[in-house]
């Protein structure tokens, strides 16, 4: 990964986590949100593989811990799993359709909102039973519409490496 | 083969992540609310208020603009039901002038002096909201500074918002009434039946009397009873939609339709009262 895509991977990380605090409350449907910074890491972890996708989950979920009142560090691992686990699927599925993304964050929302929710309940943060089918399918359909639009985005983004871009000049004549 | 070295640092990437999670995770459940990790969660909540509160500001309109879009169809019928509200008050009103009017002439023959104080209170405004789909949660623009402290009660001219869980500096988290983990003393305001409020991050919240023969109807106002000590008696939460009962007929329990409509809350206030006994015996246990 080039140092220009690490920077612009930064930059989407923290814009997610700016946006999914401040202008997502305001788009509520049905009492649910959709988690851009989930979508952003399962995007991360299709385009540039499980460990990456992990980093960033892990980066964004604890910016979204310290940011906000929840227990520190439930989101940070819960979504570093998430992105890893898509990212290890990823490998699984032999085509380059925006139908992979969209399957992988659907699934991923799923495990991610059980684990979070499970993770709550063993730590007693949680009584039961608050859990619910509905809001776990509605926010995976919400973040479903939203990685149709970040993943194009995110792919337009993809700086060369140096070494490539070396490659694809035209040798000179002599 | 370079394809196993770099697998192998790939997986102690990911065990370290994780084992630092694992130990965030483990340092903050096992502090206090003093502790340093809940100092930083504060010191930002803190920092990133008055970002939160200018989004707030620049995007309520839009979102008043779209819940009024999709509540178009039901306008009609709300103005009509309001029209009748409207009249049926009218009367009320000209009922309850003279009852004060009554009142006033009984006190002054009985020399009743009031004896309870006016509620101090601090207007606040709403700057954020639970990133988390599994807590009803806010954040509002007052804090320590302004003598807001842990359990006072956040209302509006409606009825009871919630209470206060966690407090910074110019922030605090409000825990709303629909929270799965609020947990409100109450009582029906006709019969006097005292209860428990409990949220389940729906619309509605349960409201479960101590006695199973509770004399509970559709359409019974339901208040705060003060019990407990966080809450101020006589707050409005809510109307009784629904009563559940067991096949002996004994109340099981009953839904309650909140006054106040969460998806549209901009203001609040927050009730200052002195922190109640048993929060202070059990923070000194």
């Amino acid at each position: 990964m080039s140092r220009n895509r690490q920077i612009f991977l930064g930059i989407c990380v923290v814009l997610a986590f700016v946006l999914q605090l401040s202008v997502m409350p305001q788009f509520k449907i049905l009492g649910v949100s959709p988690d851009l910074i989930l979508v952003v890491a399962v995007v991360v972890a299709v385009q540039e593989g499980p460990v990456a996708g992990a980093i960033v989950g892990f980066a964004g979920g604890m910016l979204q811990d310290i940011a906000s009142p929840q227990v520190m560090g439930v989101s940070a691992l819960t979504k570093t799993l998430a992105a890893f686990l898509a990212g290890v699927m990823k490998d699984f599925f032999m085509t380059y359709s925006i139908l992979l993304p969209v399957l992988l964050v659907f699934l991923a929302t799923i495990f991610e909102m059980g684990m979070n929710q499970g993770a709550l309940i063993v730590l007693g943060q949680e009584q039961l039973p608050p859990f619910k089918i509905s809001t776990i399918f509605a926010e995976s359909l919400y973040n479903v519409i939203a990685v149709l639009i970040i993943y194009p985005f995110m792919k337009r983004f993809r700086f060369p490496q140096k070494e490539e871009s070396i490659a694809l000049t035209r040798p000179t004549k002599g | 083969m370079p394809a196993a070295p770099r697998s192998n640092r790939n997986r102690i990437i990911l065990i370290v992540i994780i084992l630092l999670c694992v130990t965030v995770v483990t340092l903050y459940v096992r502090e206090s609310d003093k502790g340093p990790l809940h100092k930083v969660q504060n010191f930002f909540l803190d920092l990133i208020s008055p970002v939160s509160n200018a989004f707030a500001k620049i995007f309520r309109p839009i979102k008043d603009g779209v819940v009024n879009l999709f509540h178009l169809p039901s306008l009609s019928k709300e103005r009509a039901d309001l029209q009748k509200q409207v009249a049926e008050l009218q009367r009320e009103r000209i009922d309850t002038k003279e009852m004060e009017q009554a009142l006033s002439e009984m006190k002054q023959l009985l020399h009743w002096t009031e004896g309870q104080a006016e509620l101090e209170t601090v207007g606040a405004d709403i700057i954020g909201q639970s990133p988390n789909n599994w807590q009803r949660l806010m954040i509002i623009n007052r804090g320590a500074s302004s003598s807001v402290k842990k359990y006072m009660s956040i209302v509006t001219e409606q009825g009871l918002v919630g209470r206060i869980i966690s407090v910074g500096s110019r922030s605090a988290v409000v825990q709303l009434m629909t929270d799965s983990r609020s947990e409100i003393g109450a009582r029906d305001q006709r019969s006097r039946e005292t209860g428990i409020v409990q949220g389940n991050n729906g619309e509605t919240v349960r409201f479960t009397p101590m006695k199973e023969d509770a004399d509970m109807k559709v359409g019974d106002v339901i208040e705060t009873s003060g019990l407990g000590g966080t809450c101020p008696p006589g707050i409005a939460l809510g109307t009784i939609k629904k009563v559940t009962k067991r096949s002996s007929g004994l109340t099981r329990y009953v839904e309650v339709k909140p006054f106040v409509q969460f998806s549209k809350l901009d203001k609040v206030v927050v009730v200052i009262t002195p922190e109640p006994e048993s929060v202070i015996l059990r923070e000194a246990q």
